[in-house]
């Protein structure tokens, strides 16, 4: 038998929780034999929905907690006011090693700053990094992966060159694993693909990632290559990865806005979407982000895949299939062992070459 | 001389009924006490596909690889040998009725022989018999085979307690069910007669039913029906048939309502948590979660599962684990077990609504709609 891989899902965050939360961690029990799903919660709610789904009810167990956090309150102070939330309950089942990996399709803000207080950085990590991925042009991997990964999206908001490199790292273990890229291309995200520009943290990440030979670093892109898909791991600083995120985010809805309005607007431009139709649902079916399942926060020693908060069951099933992953392909080790490296090279090199501090 | 004479008139006179039998002319009756025998004390009743054995008819290369299967290459649900062989107790009976047709008769018994599993009855479909006569209707019909058989063998020999197995993949639930009310004087012939003409049952097959559920030695004697849930239906949906009925992810679960049911003992639920755990398929941390499971659905309390723990542990250290290296000390094991019943907090199962009569027909009726409902989806 394989190793077994206990999966912590916080059942109660999320837009659908915990109905579709639990919808998904029936399925994934159903089809993953080698993991127990833990689903923290409110056990009276949670042995109510579990008997009406197929599941496998020796994979799936409940672990009670009394309160939750809602998508909307401020992080700091609803983990204050609520210490036992679902999600900190969860945090802390992974801190004291009955779990392995973490879910939640919770508030991010609370997520993040609850496994950050109770979880320790990976051996060489300084920070950690929240992940986010994006339908791009081209595809990727063995398993034509449409998304690309950019991080930080938020966690860390002021970054220096060792953590831009920490996190180009990070990603680059995770493409490789999740979207079975064997080496996935790394790029910093700046205002010109120049070597010499942007930030002076940039432009010294980008001079110790270039000496790299672990990664397949290509170096600078601007944000228009984003979309395009020039390459599978954005690097970025928190402060300016939410920024981007957001604007695309806001861009497509801009899209979908436009289009609504051209449906209304005119019969010629109806039919014109109407032609287009197959195109858009064969667009829909390649950039469907619930096929994603989440984005990791990386850099701690165990992996947490955040679901968007608005995941339905499909979603939150892939998203634990996703930390399953990370866990089977040992993810935060790879992590580890690729930072040890990088750290024995910069030892060894003479004082004085090589320094990544802008 | 005369013993070895004796034999071989026997064998020679078991041929036609065997050969009749497979050729599909003739029916398999089973014994039923001998003469001055005393009546057993608890009857077992088991399906085996699907329940016992790991069988898949889904598709007809499925049929076909379970057809020319060897008894060897045959495989029971991880715990289920156990508890069989925990079951065969003296004053036990254990009573096999199978939808499997009577051809495969010598296969299943070698295979059943092949995990030191005895029985006292074996009964198997005479499908044969069905499509010789043209009866195609009850080529796929339950109903109409398992309850005379179920019938005709209580008759037979009438226990004071009987529990049930079957699965999720037919009617076993609603079979079941009908059978413990049956027996227990709760459906009168007219209801049963309404039953049988939904479950599209031929009047010579109707007659004989009602005649059976006429003579049969009444009382409340099914105490336990276990429904193994081998296509991971939603527990929720078995509710309505009320207490007496738990729908199993496992073994294990089954082992455990029975302990607390007093028919297995602490050592005999080890033994089929061993077994489990032999399979591969088991770790400690499943068993674990199966109890859980089963407290949160209010099939067992707490209190039992504690009760068993502290029992087991007594057990395991009086010998019942002897020769495990490959197990943690069974503190260890135990505390593991109490973790999950604490892990459910202060929450309470939600209670059981008070039994109220089954409405067979409407059930028979939403059985038949899921099953043309899957044929459609192309799942058997």
């Amino acid at each position: 038998m394989p190793t077994m891989h206990r999966i912590v899902v916080d059942a109660m965050g999320g837009d659908h929780a915990p109905d579709a939360i639990v919808q998904g961690a029936a399925e994934a029990s159903l089809a993953l034999s080698s993991a127990e799903i833990i689903l923290v919660g409110d056990a009276a709610v949670l042995g109510r929905l579990l008997p009406k789904m197929r599941h496998d009810g020796a994979r799936v167990r409940v672990h009670h907690a009394s309160q939750y956090v809602e998508m909307d309150e401020k992080p700091a102070e609803a983990l204050a006011a609520k210490p036992e939330a679902s999600i900190v309950v969860a945090a802390d089942l992974v801190a004291r090693g009955e779990g392995d990996a973490l879910v939640s399709a919770g508030n991010t803000g609370a997520s993040v700053l609850a496994c950050a207080r109770r979880w320790t950085l990976l051996e060489g990590v300084r920070r950690a990094a929240l992940a986010a991925v994006f339908p791009t042009e081209l595809r990727r991997g063995e398993k034509d992966d449409p998304f690309s990964l950019i991080l930080d999206v938020g966690a860390t908001v002021d970054v220096t060159a060792e953590d831009l490199v920490g996190f180009a790292v990070m990603g680059s273990a995770y493409a490789k694993l999740v979207s079975s890229n064997r080496r996935p291309r790394v790029a910093l995200l700046s205002n010109g693909t120049e070597a010499g520009k942007g930030p002076k943290e940039v432009v010294a990440a980008h001079a110790a990632l270039v000496e790299t030979t672990e990664l397949n670093f290509i170096g600078n892109i601007e944000g228009l290559d984003i979309p395009r898909g020039v390459a599978d791991v954005v690097v970025t600083s928190g402060f300016v990865g939410n920024v981007v995120l957001k604007m695309l985010e806001g861009v497509s809805e801009t899209v979908v806005r436009l289009a609504r309005y051209a449906h209304k607007e005119r019969l010629a431009w109806r039919l014109g979407l109407l032609a287009l139709s197959s195109a858009i649902d064969q667009l829909k079916s390649i950039t469907d982000w619930q096929q994603y399942g989440g984005a990791p926060l990386l850099g701690f020693t165990h992996p947490f895949i955040k679901a968007h908060g608005r995941s339905n069951a499909r979603a939150v099933t892939n998203a634990i299939k996703v930390a399953h992953k990370a866990l089977a392909g040992n993810l935060c080790g790879n992590i580890a062992r690729t930072m040890a490296e990088l750290d024995e090279r910069a030892q060894r090199k003479p004082t004085g070459s090589g320094a990544t501090e802008g | 001389m005369a013993g070895r004479r004796k034999s071989l008139l026997r064998r020679v006179t078991s041929i036609p009924i065997g050969l009749g039998e497979r050729i599909g002319l003739l029916d398999h009756v089973p014994p039923g006490l001998a003469e001055g025998a005393p009546p057993p004390k608890h009857v077992f009743r088991w399906d085996l596909d699907k329940t016992y054995l790991r069988t898949e008819f889904d598709s007809l290369k499925d049929l076909y690889k379970s057809a020319v299967e060897t008894a060897a290459d045959k495989h029971a649900f991880p715990g289920a040998t156990a508890l069989l062989r925990a079951l065969k107790q003296p004053g036990h009976r254990i009573c096999i009725v199978s939808g499997s047709p009577t051809q495969m008769r010598q296969v299943l018994a070698a295979k059943l022989a092949l995990d030191g599993i005895y029985w006292d009855e074996f009964v198997l479909k005479n499908n044969l018999k069905n499509i010789l006569k043209g009866r195609f209707r009850a080529l796929r019909a339950q109903i109409p085979y398992k309850l005379p058989a179920m019938l005709q063998s209580r008759i037979g020999a009438t226990a004071e307690a009987e529990t049930l197995f079957g699965d999720d993949a037919e009617a076993d639930a609603i079979i079941y069910c009908l059978y413990a009310d049956i027996v227990a004087g709760r459906v009168s012939l007219q209801d049963l007669e309404r039953v049988l003409v939904a479950s599209r049952a031929y009047e010579d097959d109707t007659a004989r039913i009602l005649d059976l559920a006429r003579r049969v030695p009444k009382g409340n004697a099914v105490r336990r029906m276990f429904i193994h849930l081998d296509r991971r239906s939603p527990p929720l949906g078995f509710r309505r048939f009320g207490p007496r009925l738990v729908p199993v992810f496992n073994y294990f679960q089954a082992a455990l309502v029975l302990y607390q049911d007093k028919v297995l003992s602490a050592r005999q639920v080890i033994f089929v948590a061993l077994e489990m755990l032999d399979s591969k398929q088991y770790e400690l941390g499943h068993l674990a979660t199966s109890v859980q499971d089963v407290i949160r659905r209010g099939r067992i309390t707490r209190d039992v599962a504690l009760q068993l723990t502290a029992e087991a542990t007594e057990a395991a250290t009086s010998g019942a684990l002897s020769g495990r290296t490959d197990l943690p000390p069974f503190d260890q094991i135990a505390e593991s077990f109490r973790t999950r019943v604490r892990e459910l907090g202060n929450v309470e199962p939600v209670p059981f609504d008070p039994d109220e009569p089954l409405d067979y027909v409407r059930l028979v009726d939403e059985e038949h709609d899921q099953r043309r409902t899957r044929r459609k989806q192309g799942h058997g």
